[in-house]
């Protein structure tokens, strides 16, 4: 037999299929851009949704045998079972890592298929064809490493039967579903700009061409990223049971670094959107952006690090830092290349401006993320040169984004009320005036209630600054534009600003202001504490249906209201113990109950740990809130002025937008139109 | 009118000083009514999130579920219930038993202080990197205060280049 | 004129030249040195998968440890000196300890054929009762002495990471080896045989 079975056989064959279809997609186009042969370069596309039609057979083929369980295969041997629930047998697919490459490559995949559709009438356009080429290669390198090292359709020891089913942590919440494919689409995405930036170097089409075919894919992608990372956050909270979000373990981080560098670059790219410059600064966000996911791959799925979320030792370890090597490479080589003819002429005349703010939001982003990686790799910086163990941990990390986010924090009420070009002090002062105060308020009414320590009230008062710039920009919005003072980059921008802020807010309150105690409850027998009261009424088992899973749970009356059952759920198939914490969310504040270990159905005393954690649920709000902004931000606002026109240049005239491959021209003012355009709705490709 | 002049009489210096006064008022209340860690249970907390979890890389005592994390933990309960030692005590007993490798925050001198130094070395440099750029532009920009007619020329062929290239699509 | 304007670096010719003087290759060269050395880092991070695992109580005297045995008499690990010990942390319910308990069986039954001379094989408990120790040596067999101790005194004197570990202490008191994850006796038979020799 060639393979241990169909799903085996089709899964390859969608693998290959896919694999086939970049190369000879990479070499049509390439070709044809070469010989300038139109009828090649139409038939990119065609490879392109073949290849997605591969990843989508493969990962069809995965999910055949998952349900069929079918454990003729390696992988379906680790995280098959018979009694797993059907949507954890579902989400089973990226519980490892061979799986978890699968959907990395099928999105991918997806990806390249989507670019193709949306440019399918310009493939006669040098700049597509490129960014294509780029998609390709990218599909054929993560295909291969789905092809040969981490193959998801590898055959297994024959005999085997039955399987231990997925990591117990990634079968007992909801968001196991939702947090990797949507944290994936952010990490992917970030490919299409990076596909777009290295054929705007390779072309030599150096202006503000590609930045706008792919300003919102990088918005998306961005925001997926954003989602991603904040329903990590919110599995953690609710399934760890050490009543955090955030720990800085290294996967974290991997998922941070390129949100750092992709949040640095959808600002930056305004200014070059709007001024024309940085144009190589932009390029190198992306690509660092790109880099970093590669890298941050390799560190979490290599067994380089370990960590919690790390599936552990890989074979794609070389294979992804090989990626990273020829990405950085690359990358170094065009822009040495390319870099000085990219360099604009434009100057940027005040630090106090929006060009000046957001210059220097990206050197905080940079340093943040070079923070992070730092911490991320010194360890093995250390073993390297000095071949002793350390650990770089949360405390580290906290103290040094402490003032990081404050500082960012400030620049966010400081950045919206800056005009472009020059601000005087005067103007800063009169509008600076109302957000100032609603900070002035924010920190009074903090001290009011209790809040103490100087970093979380001046996150308070910063954070309530910002949220009043940002309010100022959207009042003053629909006071002139009716609800369209909602859509659009600039609003839709301030109310993201306005979750992060909410997020920052919550942060701060819920890291500093956390309350815990070890209560040993008798049955009956109510405890106060912290100002609620506990009171144990029974212990009880519940073994589930297959006989895999023992729940012991405590019934805890909280405030003589409502029952919660923190629980101690043991996998039996495993050995494996995992606590299930139970939390009261509330608007101000959450209580969070784990169940000690060594706990016995029936016992009339059981100790529980209790957290309780000011602010928590306005995370998510937060979460929301920036989603919903991104949205707003990426809706069309209306009339647009062309990029390209002067300044002064009435907008919207109904003029079709720029041609892509028109190398703009720097936006030169005419005497008399110095006064910047009020708010800066730029651009808008036009779609077609 | 009224309210316009109110509100500009608001923002004058007046209205800035008091915004001062009232900062400066809360942040002295808030600040000096900070209280350390209440309850021994949250100076275990406290000094559990400074110790790393020997075998799972990276997550602290404080986080971690497995047995060698109860085992410190409870050791840790154990000093505090005595109450002989202070939390850096007994973070320093833990790492004679465990190594280095425990600690969750680097030590700031040998090797390990590049972990602190090397941010600030950034941050400096970015800065001085922005400042370099900002002086740079101001010479460059000095030099010409009028657009020439040459820049004039050059906006009008990129205007007509473009309405060309848009009425031949 | 407040406003200062953009303006065409091509009106100024010189001074846009000689500050244009290329700088792109310097600065991709400069990154492109820090990443090699990143990668070259990152290539000489290999894990190991060698089960002897470091420890800064390696080659010194073994930490004070005290603790009870199943019948409550104390257990005083000074008092152990003369002859070599092995100490196996474990917890009842954990998969590797089950797995690896047959080979500790076989391990004691040489060693006590070996008479004065044998090692002495102790077992620790982690965080565990005793009711479920006992459950598992009645179920799995072993009769060797299991040391119990209060708020796991034992293993984090030895700064025990993960059940299960085994550690091998020299007669004179001083810590030899530490494995960590499961052992086999063959393994645990090699290695005492080789520290035997090198302690003459």
């Amino acid at each position: 037999m060639i393979a241990a079975s169909l799903n085996a056989a089709l899964g390859r064959a969608g693998l290959l299929l896919l694999l086939a279809a970049s190369v000879f997609g990479a070499f049509a186009v390439l070709y044809g851009i070469r010989q300038r042969n139109p009828k090649l370069l139409k038939q990119g596309p065609i490879y392109a949704w073949l290849g997605f039609g591969g990843a989508l057979l493969a990962c069809v083929m995965m999910q055949r045998a998952l349900i069929t369980r079918d454990f003729s295969l390696a992988y379906i041997q680790q995280v098959g079972s018979a009694d797993t629930p059907a949507l954890y047998n579902f989400a089973a697919m990226w519980s490892s890592l061979e799986g978890s490459i699968l959907l990395w490559v099928a999105v991918l995949a997806g990806f390249t298929g989507a670019v193709a559709w949306r440019f399918r009438k310009r493939t006669n356009d040098v700049l597509v064809g490129w960014a294509l080429i780029v998609m390709f290669v990218i599909s054929a390198c993560f295909a291969m490493l789905s092809f040969g090292p981490a193959d998801p359709f590898a055959a297994g020891a024959p005999g085997v039967t039955s399987g231990p089913g997925p990591n117990p942590l990634l079968q007992n919440h909801i968001l196991v579903l939702f947090h990797p494919p949507i944290l994936y689409l952010g990490y992917v995405g970030f490919a299409v700009p990076f596909a777009f930036a290295i054929a705007a170097l390779v072309t030599g089409r150096l202006g503000e061409g590609w930045l706008l075919e792919t300003r919102r894919w990088a918005l998306f992608s961005w925001a997926f990223l954003t989602i991603g990372i904040l329903l990590g956050g919110w599995w953690s909270y609710e399934v760890l049971g050490w009543s955090g979000v955030w720990a800085w373990d290294p996967v974290e981080n991997a998922s941070l670094l390129p949100w750092l560098t992709g949040t640095a670059y959808i600002h930056s790219v305004l200014v070059q959107e709007r001024r024309g410059m940085l144009r190589v600064w932009n390029l190198s966000l992306l690509v660092a952006t790109f880099a970093l996911t590669i890298l941050g791959t390799f560190l979490t799925r290599s067994g380089v690090i370990n960590s919690v979320h790390a599936f552990g030792d890989g074979p794609v370890g070389p294979w992804l830092l090989t990626y990273f090597a020829i990405t950085v490479a690359v990358s170094l080589a065009l822009i040495a290349w390319r870099g000085d003819r990219l360099r604009s002429p434009g100057t940027i005349d005040s630090p106090i401006s929006r060009e000046g703010a957001f210059l220097a939001n990206n050197v905080i982003f940079t340093v943040f993320a070079f923070v992070v990686l730092l911490g991320t790799v010194f360890p093995l910086l250390v073993e390297a040169l000095q071949d002793r163990q350390t650990v770089v941990g949360a405390p580290y990390f906290d103290r040094l984004s402490t003032p990081i986010g404050l500082v960012l924090l400030f620049l966010m009420g400081v950045a919206p009320v800056l005009p472009w070009r020059k601000a005087s002090t005067e103007l800063l002062r009169d509008r600076l005036f109302w957000p100032a105060w609603i900070g002035a308020g924010a920190l009074v009414v903090a001290v009011a209630v209790g809040a103490t320590g100087w970093a979380p009230l001046v996150a308070f008062g910063l954070g309530g600054f910002a949220a009043g710039a940002a309010l100022r920009q959207i009042v003053l919005a629909t006071r002139r534009q009716g609800w369209r003072g909602f859509v659009g980059r600039t609003n839709g921008g301030m109310v993201v600003h306005l979750g992060v802020i909410v997020i920052g807010i919550a942060l701060a309150a819920s890291n500093s202001f956390t309350h815990s105690a070890t209560l040993t409850l008798t049955q009956n027998e109510p405890v106060e504490w912290g100002g609620h009261t506990f009171e144990l009424v029974s212990v009880d088992e519940r073994i589930n249906d297959a006989g895999s899973e023992r729940v012991v749970a405590a019934n805890v009356l909280l405030d003589d209201r409502q029952e919660y059952r923190p629980a101690v759920t043991t996998y039996l198939n495993i050995g494996q113990d995992v606590g299930t914490p139970s939390v009261r969310t509330g608007f101000t504040k959450d209580v969070y109950l784990t169940l000690g270990q060594g706990v016995a159905p029936g016992d009339t005393e059981a100790t529980i740990r209790v957290f309780i954690k000011p602010m928590i649920l306005w995370l998510w709000i937060g979460g929301a809130m920036m989603a919903i902004g991104t949205l707003l931000a990426a809706f069309p606002s209306g009339r647009k002025r062309n990029p390209l026109d002067p300044v002064s240049a009435p907008i919207g005239a109904d003029q079709p937008s720029m041609q892509p491959s028109a190398e703009p021209a720097t936006p030169a003012v005419p005497p008399g139109a110095t006064e910047p355009a009020p708010e800066p709705e730029t651009v808008q490709v036009r779609t077609t | 009118m009224n309210t316009k002049s109110l509100n500009r009489r608001l923002k004058g210096w007046m209205g800035w000083l008091a915004l001062i006064f009232v900062v400066a008022a809360a942040l002295t209340i808030g600040i000096a009514s900070t209280t350390g860690p209440q309850t021994p249970e949250e100076r275990i907390d406290a000094i559990s999130k400074r110790v790393a979890c020997p075998v799972c890389d990276g997550e602290s005592v404080f986080e971690s579920q497995n047995s060698a994390s109860i085992a410190i933990r409870n050791q840790v309960g154990d000093l505090v219930a005595e109450n002989d030692l202070g939390d850096d005590q007994i973070v320093a007993f833990i790492e004679t038993r465990y190594g280095a490798q425990v600690l969750l925050v680097p030590r700031a001198s040998g090797f390990d202080a590049l972990v602190w130094v090397l941010p600030a070395v950034a941050l400096v440099c970015g800065v001085a990197g922005l400042a370099v750029a900002f002086r740079r532009w101001r010479v460059q920009a000095d030099g010409t205060l009028d657009p020439t007619d040459d820049d004039r020329a050059l906006v009008e062929a990129a205007l007509r280049d473009q309405r060309g290239s848009a009425d031949t699509k | 004129m407040t406003d200062v304007i953009d303006h065409d670096p091509g009106a100024d010719p010189e001074t846009a030249a000689a500050s244009r003087r290329s700088v792109a290759p310097w600065i991709a060269l400069a990154i492109a040195v820090v990443m090699i050395g990143l990668v070259v880092v990152l290539i000489g991070a290999t894990s190991d998968g060698d089960n002897v695992a470091e420890s800064p109580l390696i080659g010194r005297p073994a930490p004070e440890a005290t603790g009870q045995l199943a019948d409550g008499t104390a257990f005083d690990l000074s008092r152990r000196k003369g002859s070599w010990v092995v100490l196996n942390f474990f917890t009842a319910d954990c998969v590797p300890c089950i797995r690896e308990h047959p080979d500790l069986i076989e391990f004691n039954e040489q060693q006590q054929a070996l008479g004065a001379d044998g090692a002495e094989l102790y077992s620790v408990v982690v965080n565990d009762t005793p009711e479920d120790v006992e459950a598992f040596f009645d179920e799995r067999g072993g009769d060797w002495p299991v040391v119990y101790s209060e708020f796991d005194n034992f293993p984090v004197a030895f700064g025990v990471a993960q059940v299960p570990e085994t550690w091998i202490i020299d007669p004179s008191g001083v810590v030899q080896l530490r494995f960590i994850s499961e052992v086999t006796a063959e393994q645990l038979n090699v290695t005492l045989q080789q520290f035997r020799e090198q302690y003459g």
